[in-house]
């Protein structure tokens, strides 16, 4: 059971890493700031430009 | 596992005349990827790469919070995944489905093991070792100067050959599918719902906002049988080829031009959790359903007369597939974001071999569902009308000729029960694909909504093809800006609006025009520009395997250079071959200049109907040679400047030094990954 727990909070990590959500938590903490819009939208910036410059896979 | 992944490949090699389980596929593809993984890439990490977890990797030193963090092995696993699985192993099995299952499935299976996993492997383990850095840069430094731009060109032509494909492919799965197109065009104010949620009402809830997405997504294949079957907005939705096409390339102009925000973004995350969900249930489905293969092991195309692309096994086999055994672009992603979030040396194994040989087994899923079909019904889709005939009784009566029985009643009954007005010459590999797994999926249960399934695998496919190019466009766009630059500095901002518009209009105005090249060509378009992308693909995988040889080389002299040589030898013979072919070939359904030949003489002649269109078919076989031909000497020199070097390595005259960063003892404790 404590496997098939392990295994489940895994891969929600795996997809809040896709979905920037981890990446955002540390953005936060990096910065210690709390959570807001502006902060959301100067990450999300970022974030995005230097993704949307970098080829995806055929 | 070795026994048994031989016993099965052997298996599979030689089983002969009646239908063959895919489970013989899945074993053997997971026992050969097991046992390959446990001792070559174990061999490789530990002898040749002597990965060390002691060295802290550029993720622990270079730490920023934003690209280089240290992370879980299994979240950069599977976001490395995520990043390299594109629709090139879910096509190009299906294409190469005409030579049969056999020749495709062992070359997916082997070329991953020894190949693709391998080149993914030492190119993310380079970048770790030399603070992330990108192809092109590992290419100037390790090779020379001429190495770097020569990887950057190459990049920027296969972007655009790319883009061409993958646009042609969706153009071919939605004409004169209202049900498609409906739920594709519903995709867009998605998105831009998603966009304007994720910004203004709900900042930061990404999953929050995707499941929105996607229950939307869900609601709209619901709702395009309505639209398909109502009588009002079934016409409004039913496209030509030409419209699908110029309608693509305006969305791909203005996805590069608008704020990523808005559309690219929302539609990235929701491509990326649907694709993940449906690779999961296709490789769930088959191991519950265990479908028979209806496809011979070989077909009589091996001999090249192929209806879907002309060619022999050796070459066109082995540039079909690419992306599912072998694939340059991966090598872009392993020198990408991957490197910056290893945390420990040793995690490149499971990330860098572990993630190409489970998008190989994607591939292995992607023949069996194309296997299913009957081969009447696989090659009644795949066939071009222009080789099988434009009416449903010829085209069939033709495939009937060819040993694989099927009627025009057949195809339209199978239409109807998918709820589509006619499946034949869906060239591109998506229908057939779609129609392999609906097949499999309705045997979960499922057989009253099978136009379901067909349509949420159409969904699918068109979703993530349409984020390739979107993203695809944008990124050639700052590629263009960045060389542009050089000589127009005003053109290199890219903040000023004028700039935008011009490259961006450049980019679509490339892909477009061999998109259109692809809708017009009367063979279907894949037949040529299917193996050019393949031959660039390729290509670029010999330039990533030369950066890895070159750094092999220099960190042990020739002992190991056999782990990427191999490759190497093998992916140049068969790409060279292919685009020398492609070139050269005196028949006209292979070689270009052939094609053009042929077509000049009918035009002097005067057996042609349309002169312009035969003038433009004869321009458009002259460009694709001229495109091949760029491509192949771009990598000749790029092998014969490593040649270069290694000869230099070998005499002494050239200082074997590895450009790696220094070691630093990591300081990482458990708890922080």
């Amino acid at each position: 059971m404590s496997r098939l727990r392990k295994f489940t909070a895994l891969a929600w990590e795996i997809l809040r890493e896709l979905s920037d959500e981890r990446a955002y938590r540390r953005h936060l903490e990096r910065y210690n700031r709390p959570h807001s819009r502006e902060e959301w939208h100067k990450f999300s910036d970022e974030r995005l430009r230097a993704r949307y410059a970098r080829p995806k896979c055929c | 596992m070795a026994v048994l992944a031989a016993f099965c490949l052997a298996g599979i090699a030689m089983h002969r005349n009646e239908p063959i389980n895919s489970s013989w596929l899945v074993i053997a593809a997971a026992c050969t990827y097991a046992t390959g993984y446990r001792f070559y890439a174990k061999f490789i990490a530990a002898r040749v790469m002597t990965l060390n977890d002691k060295r802290a990797t550029p993720a622990e030193r270079l730490r920023d919070g934003h690209d280089f963090e240290p992370t879980n092995k299994w979240i950069v696993f599977g976001q490395h995944f995520a990043a390299i699985a594109g629709p090139g192993p879910l096509v190009g099995p299906v294409l190469a489905a005409q030579f049969g299952y056999l020749p495709g499935t062992l070359w997916i299976i082997i070329g991953a093991t020894l190949g693709g996993a391998v080149q993914d492997f030492v190119i993310l383990f380079a970048s770790m070792r030399r603070d992330g850095k990108s192809l092109g840069q590992m290419a100037r430094e390790e090779i020379g100067r001429v190495g770097g731009i020569i990887a950057l060109l190459t990049v920027l032509v296969i972007m655009i050959i790319l883009l061409a494909v993958v646009a042609l492919v969706v153009v071919n799965a939605l004409r004169d599918s209202p049900w498609g197109t409906f739920t594709i065009a519903a995709t867009m104010p998605i998105a831009i719902l998603m966009g304007v949620y994720l910004r203004y009402l709900r900042p930061g809830k990404v999953m929050e906002c995707s499941v929105l997405g996607f229950i939307l997504v869900m609601a709209s294949i619901w709702g395009g049988r309505a639209v398909a079957q109502s009588a009002t907005f079934a016409p409004v939705f039913t496209w030509t080829a030409i419209a699908l096409a110029t309608a693509i390339i305006v969305y791909g102009f203005l996805a590069s031009a608008l704020p990523v925000w808005i559309l690219l973004a929302p539609r990235g995350y929701l491509s990326t959790f649907v694709k993940l969900g449906v690779v999961l249930l296709l490789g769930v489905a088959i191991l519950f359903v265990r479908p028979d293969l209806q496809l011979p092991a070989f077909t009589r195309f091996i001999d090249g007369n192929g209806p879907i692309f002309a060619g022999k096994i050796f070459p066109f086999c082995f540039i079909t597939i690419a992306c599912g055994a072998v694939s340059g672009f991966h090598a872009l992603i392993s020198s990408g974001t991957t490197p910056k979030m290893i945390a420990r040396e040793w995690h490149a194994l499971p990330v860098g071999y572990g993630s190409m040989v489970l998008e190989s087994f994607v591939a292995v899923m992607a023949m069996i569902a194309a296997g299913v079909l009957q081969p009447g019904v696989y090659f009644a889709v795949n066939s071009p009308a222009g080789v099988v005939g434009a009416a449903p009784a010829a085209a069939a009566a033709t495939i009937s000729s060819w040993g694989f029985p099927v009627t025009a009643a057949d195809m339209s009954a199978l239409a109807r029960n998918v709820g589509e007005q006619t499946l034949f010459s869906r060239t591109g590999g998506a229908p057939s694909l779609a129609l392999g797994m609906a097949h499999i999926f309705s045997q979960l249960g499922g057989s009253a909504v099978v136009g379901f399934w067909y349509h949420f695998a159409i969904m699918f496919e068109a979703l993530f093809i349409l984020t390739i190019l979107d993203a695809g466009t944008r990124v050639g766009r700052f590629m263009l800006q960045d060389l542009l630059g050089h000589a127009f500095p005003k053109l290199g901002r890219t903040s000023w609006k004028p700039g935008i518009m011009i490259t961006s209009a450049a980019v679509v105005g490339a892909w477009g025009y061999f998109l259109i090249q692809g809708v017009r060509d009367p063979l279907g378009g894949i037949n040529s520009l299917w193996p050019l992308f393949g031959i660039s693909n390729q290509l670029l995988a010999a330039i990533a395997l030369c950066v890895a040889t070159t750094i092999l080389l220099k960190m042990h002299g020739a002992k190991f250079m056999w782990v990427t040589c191999g490759p190497l030898v093998w992916l140049v013979s068969a790409t060279f071959a292919a685009a020398w072919q492609k070139i050269f070939s005196p028949i006209p359904a292979i070689g270009f200049l052939a094609q053009a030949e042929r077509l000049e003489a009918a035009l002097a002649g005067g057996q042609v109907a349309d002169p312009s269109a035969a003038r433009a078919l004869i321009f458009n076989a002259r460009l694709d040679a001229a495109v091949c031909a760029i491509l192949l000497v771009l990598v000749a020199v790029i092998l014969l400047d490593s040649l270069r070097v290694w000869v230099g390595v070998f005499r002494g005259t050239r200082e074997a030094r590895v450009n790696e960063s220094p070691f630093v003892l990591s300081q990482l404790r458990p708890e922080e990954i």
